[in-house]
């Protein structure tokens, strides 16, 4: 799996450097306007689109069809993108957290459950709309996969409200609304985690041509 | 081991096309050229065989092993037409992408091969030529140890010296008794050259797998007129095609028409003529 993830990494590379500088310069003109935390609600979903330009790559160079000859399983292909997803999302909260730190030490009020909650409905959103975009993305063709990729992100806020609103019924949301986010948060691990399983499943048995 | 690979009834069932039960071996020690027109079921072949499409009936066995696992695979090494690998990449980049890859890996091997083909180590390969493509896919399949090469289409669209250089290299790698070669193409006389058996392959079934050498010694054309051909028995005509002023008669038994028809002019007949009068020439 190194290999595959040092190629995409290689691949990736311009964007994400100019997502990681985005987001730090983004927290610190933000931190004028709203609470600098919010950023971490954005970062881990704008740090994975690296991914596509990955797959988009892979399928212009008919890199696809060679890694399939090499010793390497179709599982652990998929495997690699979701691993580089879940890494571009991790890293997309780090860089915003960059800002964050700055700004707190330089006095501004930023507190650590604004930044949990923040960082949990950031990552929930990135592993929501991953799981929609990601067996997409070798179920279509690139451009019908692109389309799917931004679509996903309003399915993945749509989804966490559906989920807010099922922990309500079992919750008050308004008293307990870390945990709330954090139990959206397993329910996207599991997402994410169901989505790699039916992925390999979609593409152990595609035609690769 | 006697051959490196072994496809038996192997079938793909597409609506507008059908590989219909191809069966052919390479042996070790051996180039085997799969030849046909364009659309004819090499490529199909080819990606069955490797597991990239599934198959709807039929064996492959490589390097006497059923199964494609990870173990065969780095035994194996793939060259497809045109690009192979991502264009962002530089040979040296792909060198420590593939080290990952491949457990056999041999890095001094891999430089050996980028000098020999004059390709630049930090140039992505989006600014190479095909030629140079081709060159470091080559590369690539040749320093991991790989006891099977097989090249889809690979020397389509290359000028006569870079495909010179990669048959010679075939050559080369066939020195050794335990590697072969499949080698998939429409140029013919690339084949001619350095393939000991061809597979013909038209519509998606197998029209014949001959030693080439047996192929070139036994076929021939006989050349004649309307009446001439007329004469000859139905069972000695293979396929013919009418030309303005004659009649091209694809025989598979040289010596004996042309002790049997002295009249006639019987030719040899090269890999290319003998395709084209089995796919474009009327049969009995």
């Amino acid at each position: 799996m190194k290999g595959i993830l040092l190629k995409d990494l290689y691949i990736a590379k311009s964007n994400i450097l100019v997502t990681a500088v985005s987001l730090i310069v983004l927290g610190l003109g933000l931190s004028f306007l709203l609470e600098a935390s919010a950023l971490l609600a954005l970062a881990p979903a704008a740090a994975t689109t690296a991914v596509f330009i990955s797959i988009t790559s892979d399928a212009s160079s008919k890199w696809n069809k060679s890694v399939m000859t090499m010793p390497v399983s179709r599982s652990r292909i998929i495997g690699e993108k979701f691993a580089f997803y879940l890494i571009l999302a991790v890293c997309g909260t780090a860089a915003a957290l960059v800002p964050c730190g700055v700004l707190a030490l330089s006095g501004m009020a930023i507190t650590l459950p604004s930044l949990c909650l923040y960082g949990t409905i950031g990552m929930s959103a990135a592993l929501l709309a991953g799981g929609i975009s990601l067996p997409c993305a070798y179920l279509f063709d690139p451009e019908k996969s692109q389309i799917v990729f931004m679509m996903s992100f309003l399915a993945s806020t749509g989804m966490i409200a559906a989920l807010v609103l099922l922990v309500n019924l079992f919750l008050p949301v308004k008293d307990h609304i870390l945990l709330t986010f954090c139990i959206v948060l397993a329910a996207a691990v599991i997402w994410f985690f169901l989505s790699y399983q039916i992925t390999v499943r979609i593409y152990g048995k595609q035609d690769i041509v | 081991m006697d051959h490196a690979l072994t496809v038996s009834g192997l079938t793909k069932i597409y609506q507008d096309f059908v590989l219909d039960h191809v069966s052919f071996c390479v042996p070790c020690g051996a180039i085997v050229g799969l030849i046909g027109e364009n659309g004819a079921g090499k490529s199909t072949t080819v990606h069955a065989a490797l597991g990239l499409i599934q198959r709807n009936a039929g064996h492959v066995a490589i390097l006497e092993r059923a199964e494609l696992d990870d173990g065969i695979k780095e035994q194996i090494g793939v060259v497809f037409d045109g690009s192979n690998y991502p264009e962002i990449l530089s040979p040296r980049k792909l060198n420590r992408v593939m080290k990952h890859i491949y457990r056999s890996w041999e890095e001094q091997a891999y430089f050996r091969l980028l000098a020999q083909f004059s390709l630049p180590l930090d140039k992505p390969v989006k600014q190479f030529s095909k030629g140079m493509k081709m060159k470091l896919a080559i590369a690539v399949a040749l320093s991991h140890h790989a006891k099977l090469l097989i090249l889809d289409e690979a020397t389509s669209g290359l000028d006569p010296v870079i495909r010179d250089d990669i048959l010679d290299l075939l050559l080369d790698f066939v020195q050794d008794e335990t590697h072969a070669v499949l080698l998939s193409s429409h140029i013919t006389s690339d084949l001619e050259k350095v393939a000991d058996y061809i597979v013909l392959l038209h519509e998606g079934k197998v029209v014949f797998s001959e030693a080439k050498d047996e192929l070139m010694e036994r076929y021939g054309i006989l050349k004649c007129g309307a009446s001439q051909f007329a004469a000859l028995d139905p069972a000695d005509r293979v396929a013919y095609r009418k030309m303005d002023y004659e009649i091209q008669v694809l025989v598979s038994d040289r010596e004996r028409m042309q002790k049997k028809y002295p009249q006639a002019m019987t030719v040899p007949a090269s890999i290319d003529e003998i395709m084209l009068l089995y796919i474009k020439g009327e049969k009995e």
